[in-house]
């Protein structure tokens, strides 16, 4: 294949790190729903969006993940009572971060997002996946391989 | 000899005779007149060898950690950055209040040791650049003070307010710029973890670069694998750093590793209110604890 | 050698419609570690399952990739598979490749069987990392401890105790009874409250599981489920109880006066007092503030008089340490300091008052023995106003929630006052009726139909005194016009607020609470009387506002809960928890804060050294409270925290796997 078949073939990989309790069953509803979305999504099941390190999402790009959303329940509603507090601190801050250093904002993006939120679930990862195939592929903190 | 000198020696000669502490730890002249490197002072009779000159830069809370197991005291010198890392390793519990005895130094600001290299013994040598953005000249901790009378020995502070322009200037880059130059920077890194050593935020017992095992990091030097050594360190620090900008100083690269931490407390600041690491030993620290009412941007 | 097998499950045709199994079974024996690959109609039925339990017999398998539905519908199902197929349960993963796969992609077969493909692949590469758990049990001690000793507590109490278990009751005032006790009548029946209460009060006083702790309070609790230990801290009483017989002579001897708490300040009781006549236990105590022996120095007139010697002075305060299997808290509430409504002229008029002094006002046992007598001259009060929602529904000066009892208790206390005071007025400012409830709406009815209770809809803006008189002004809204009411006395209907240590208690315990400071149910409709901490649940006006048949239901439900767990000799408890690696750890405690369930802490270790014995400080996970939610690991900056089954090893693992 050449170069530029293999670019005409390229299609985006995003990464969702999904707490179990929302965001997860919010993808299983979604589900359920048969409601559609790209099928460029892969969710990672974590026990609390409190669970994610910022070194899985470095580590993610690195590899060559071309999207990261970190999603998981909306604040007041962790299953773990104030885990999603510290997320949602940790990831301001990270978020910032990586746009300090240069990833595009639509790369690394983090959610709110309900067990009974389906259709959002559909909606946010539709528009992540639209926006990163704009994009085009992440050559950003990849390594060499 | 300065009086100041005098006095931290007087001081020193006091403990070390005293037997209140085994070991005084301060400065001393190095192989080059722009180098005051750590002095580690256990007998009265060497106490001469401690300077106070405009090259003292190193931060000597850190080599607490090294004396955590020894018995008797500690006797170190602080300035206003060392005292706030004092504060910090007390505060993440790395040493113990009682074990220390500290002496306080007010500072004035120390100079530029690579510009001093550069322009000779006899020039006007600038500022070191975290002296320039210095709030906290003067020691807020210490049980020995050098200087007769606090109230008129005490330094205004360099600067009121941070100045966050340098982080502010990256800021408005746009993405690839912004890329292209942490890029550019962490090409260069040798990852040889000067930074961390030196850091006084960094008090982990086995940092995770050095746990093979799990493979946190490869061991190929390359921008991607020293960005996310960057990146992780940055935010292993947030809220902890104390801008004693000794990273920086020690960076055989000169990477502008203050630029990253600078950020982080720039947005620590502006998303949950106004914080300085090492200052109130009991507060809680930014990543340690939320509020309700957090900025709110995941919608 | 690692030797995982891999199931792919058609889920009928709802995963083989949209994606290749066969060939998502085939692309799996490539990758690491797979021993053996398969795809199967239906995985989860019982040949489904046959099929996994022979294949890891036939090849040796040592963890299983099951690729079906959403691990939240069968993990459980497949577990079990394993276990009875020799295997432990945790060395399972599941790809769900039917909701998050076939479901959402079913037009696109190719796309779908290579995502399909890269969740196995991501699960084979986890799989290939999981260790085997073991589920462990703790005991639980049967014993239940009862935090307040009001309505909800008392009736906790018993329900429980009934069951066969022992039960503490704590409370700290002086008596059990609560707010209930200083209620006169309850609606809508119009029960005497002390007719339905004392008799509860008592039984649970003579219940041979029960022992009150009266005058006493929560000092400290650790532990978890099962394996509460619980600090009480027992006030000196001054008296002992063991000798005194409560015959009251030291009440009327001691020259102290007080006013009286339970007589909302209205009349005085004694500094040796018991809160009310019918207190349960019937023994004082000796309120030390205001004592004169204990200001003075002089006096110790109860100590003479006492005839059995019961009363000293030299009593201090007691801790005592108890082990409990589960904890009610039925501390109840508090109610609404609407000094902040300047409009009302509270604490400058005597006559206006709150519905709980209006209540002590129409006791028979109250002040004035139950005749209504306005509180500035003692005249009986012609034209009565009430005001309701003070506090209540008023984000600006108050509360934004409504207080729900005091639409009913002010239809009771509008009823009472027509029925007491034949020639009386009585006049409503409201903002709205609320009265859902058995009987509610039809006691309104009656109050305004029967009783003739004016109802005026609409804020009062002021009230005034004009000579003996209080005018109160405010808009019929309905009507649109100013109104203005000469009235004898004003009741307002102060909202019901947490208790002012309501926070404090909810941190010592370890849960959580709302921003009115509301204790906060596991789940608002289907774990009511839950809280996040396990064995700790609630009763009563403590979550939130609730009136006397709520908050009984409440208790009994929160006992039958309590019960459920005493039941039992011990429980199992989830194997993934975190976990410290004590020679990386640090001991920062930077992981201590985070933890929403109290599970971590700093213990001190010793080891060697260059050849002598220091200690240090490590974390510590009391895998009793730890839930597994995995914050501490982020919050552990050198990886000494790890998660089970849900490790940094893994996670890695899996975000590596799945950029191949």
């Amino acid at each position: 294949m050449s170069v530029k078949e293999a670019q005409a073939n390229w299609e985006p990989k995003i990464l969702v790190f999904a707490c179990n309790w929302c965001t997860y069953a919010g993808a299983d509803l979604a589900g359920l729903s048969r409601l559609q979305y790209p099928p460029n999504v892969r969710v990672l099941r974590v026990p609390c969006s409190g669970r994610v390190n910022p070194q899985f999402v470095i580590r993610a790009f690195q590899r060559g993940i071309d999207g990261v959303l970190v999603a998981g329940c909306h604040p007041g509603d962790c299953h773990y009572v104030t885990g999603n507090y510290f997320t949602r601190r940790r990831y301001l801050l990270m978020q910032r971060l990586l746009q300090y250093v240069g990833v595009d904002p639509e790369r690394f993006q983090a959610r709110w997002i309900s067990g009974s939120e389906g259709p959002k679930f559909q909606q946010v990862v539709k528009e992540i996946t639209e926006q990163i195939r704009a994009m085009g592929p992440n050559r950003k903190l990849r390594d060499a391989q | 000899m300065s009086d100041k000198v005098k006095k931290m020696q007087e001081i020193a000669r006091e403990i070390l005779e005293k037997g209140e502490a085994k070991v005084v730890i301060g400065w001393e002249k190095g192989t080059h007149w722009y180098l005051s490197p750590p002095a580690f002072i256990d007998k009265p009779e060497e106490v001469e060898r401690l300077v106070w000159d405009d090259f003292c830069h190193n931060n000597l809370s850190k080599y607490l950690k090294d004396y955590v197991n020894h018995e008797g005291k500690v006797a170190i010198f602080v300035k206003g950055c060392d005292s706030r890392a004092f504060n910090r390793l007390l505060q993440d519990k790395q040493i113990e209040r009682d074990k220390v005895i500290l002496i306080g130094i007010p500072c004035h600001g120390l100079k530029d040791q690579d510009k001093a290299k550069e322009l000779g013994e006899n020039a006007d040598i600038p500022k070191a650049k975290k002296c320039v953005e210095c709030r906290y000249p003067n020691p807020l901790v210490y049980d020995y003070f050098i200087g007769e009378e606090k109230a008129l020995d005490e330094v205004a502070a360099a600067s009121e307010a941070r100045d966050f322009s340098d982080v502010e200037a990256i800021e408005t880059l746009s993405p690839d710029e912004k890329y292209e130059f942490w890029n550019k920077q962490y090409e260069r890194c040798l990852r040889c973890y000067a930074c961390r050593n030196v850091c006084p935020a960094c008090s982990c017992r086995e940092c995770i670069f050095d746990q093979t095992r799990v493979g946190w990091i490869g061991k190929a030097n390359n921008a991607s694998e020293n960005q996310f050594f960057a990146l992780t360190r940055a935010m292993h620090v947030a809220g902890l750093c104390i801008e004693c900008g000794e990273c920086e100083r020690v960076c055989p690269m000169n990477i502008p590793i203050m630029l990253l931490n600078k950020k982080l407390i720039k947005d620590i600041n502006l998303l949950f209110g106004p914080y300085d690491a090492g200052v109130d030993v009991d507060g809680k620290l930014p990543l340690g604890h939320f509020d309700k009412n957090d900025p709110e941007e995941f919608m | 050698m690692k030797r995982v097998g891999v199931f792919i499950c058609h889920c009928g045709s709802n995963i083989a419609g949209a994606v290749d199994c066969e060939k998502v079974a085939e692309n799996a024996k490539s990758f690491p570690g797979v021993a053996f690959s398969t795809d199967y109609k239906y995985m989860c039925s019982e040949p489904g399952q046959e099929l996994i339990k022979k294949a890891i017999k036939d090849h040796k398998l040592d963890r299983i990739v099951v690729a079906s539905c959403s691990p939240r519908m069968h993990e459980p199902t497949f577990r079990r598979c394993l276990e009875s197929g020799g295997l432990n349960a945790y060395l399972l993963e599941m790809a769900n490749i039917r909701e998050h796969c076939s479901w959402v992609h079913p037009d696109d077969k190719e796309k779908a069987t290579w995502k399909a493909t890269e969740l196995v692949r991501m699960a084979v590469a986890k799989v290939l990392k999981n260790e085997p758990l073991q589920r462990s049990t703790i005991p639980i001690t049967k014993r239940a401890l009862v935090i307040g000793g009001g309505i909800a507590g008392i009736q906790a109490a018993l329900d429980i105790a009934n069951a066969g278990h022992i039960v503490d009751i704590v409370e700290k005032e002086p008596s059990i009874g609560g707010k209930m006790a200083q209620i006169d009548k309850t609606f809508p029946t119009l029960d005497c409250s002390a007719c339905i209460l004392t008799p509860k009060m008592v039984e649970a006083a003579n219940h041979p599981n029960i022992n009150l702790i009266t005058y006493s309070e929560i000092e400290n609790v650790e532990g978890y489920v099962g394996n509460f230990d619980v600090t009480i801290r027992k006030k000196a009483r001054s008296v002992d109880m063991t000798l005194c017989t409560g015959c009251g002579t030291c009440m009327q001897k001691c020259p102290t006066k007080v006013p009286s708490e339970f007589e909302m300040l209205m009349t005085d009781r004694r500094a040796i007092y018991t809160p009310f006549p019918q207190a349960i236990p019937n023994k004082p105590v000796i309120d030390r503030k205001n004592c004169r022996y204990f200001t003075t120095g002089k006096c110790r007139v109860c100590e003479k008089i006492c005839p059995t010697k019961a009363v000293d002075y030299t009593q201090e305060d007691e801790l005592v340490t108890q082990r409990y299997g589960a904890i009610v808290v039925a501390t109840g509430f508090d109610l609404f300091d609407h000094s902040v409504y300047g409009e009302y002229g509270y604490g400058k008029y005597k006559d206006v008052i709150t519905g709980l002094h209006f209540e002590r006002l129409i006791n028979a046992s109250g002040p004035t023995m139950g005749k209504i007598k306005r509180p500035s001259d003692g005249k009986v009060p012609k034209d009565v106003v009430f005001i309701k929602c003070v506090g209540s529904r008023d984000e600006a000066k108050g509360k934004a929630y409504c207080s729900k009892t005091c639409c009913m208790y002010t239809a009771k206390h509008a009823t009472l006052v027509r029925e007491k005071i034949k020639d009386s007025n009585v006049y409503v400012f409201y903002m709205d009726v609320r009265t859902p409830g058995k009987g509610y709406d039809e006691f309104y009815t009656r109050t305004t139909d029967q009783f003739g209770a004016k109802y005026i809809r609409g804020r009062v803006s002021k009230i005034y005194e004009k000579g003996d008189k209080l005018i109160v002004r405010g808009e019929d809204t309905l009507l649109g016009r100013p109104v203005e009411v000469e009235a004898d006395m004003v009741v307002l209907a102060t909202a019901m607020v947490a208790q002012p240590d309501a926070a404090k208690l909810a941190q010592m315990v370890g849960f959580s609470y709302d921003q009115d400071n509301f204790y906060t149910e596991a789940h608002p409709k289907l774990a009511p009387v839950e809280t996040h901490t396990a064995g700790v649940f609630l009763a009563g006006a403590c979550q939130g506002p609730k009136d006397i048949p709520e908050s009984v239901a409440q208790a009994s439900a929160a006992a039958a809960k309590a019960c459920g767990l005493l039941s039992k000799e011990e429980m199992p408890t989830e194997p993934i928890v975190s976990c410290v690696n004590e020679a990386i750890c640090a001991g920062c405690g930077m992981c201590v804060p985070v933890c929403p369930y109290k599970a971590l802490d700093l213990k001190v270790i010793q080891e060697r050294a260059h050849g002598k014995t220091i200690t240090r400080k490590v974390a510590t996970v009391n895998s009793g409270l730890c839930q597994g939610c995995g914050a501490c690991t982020v919050a552990c900056r050198s990886a000494a925290l790890n998660l089970k089954h849900f490790t940094n090893e893994q996670i890695l693992a899996e975000v590596d796997a799945l950029c191949l």
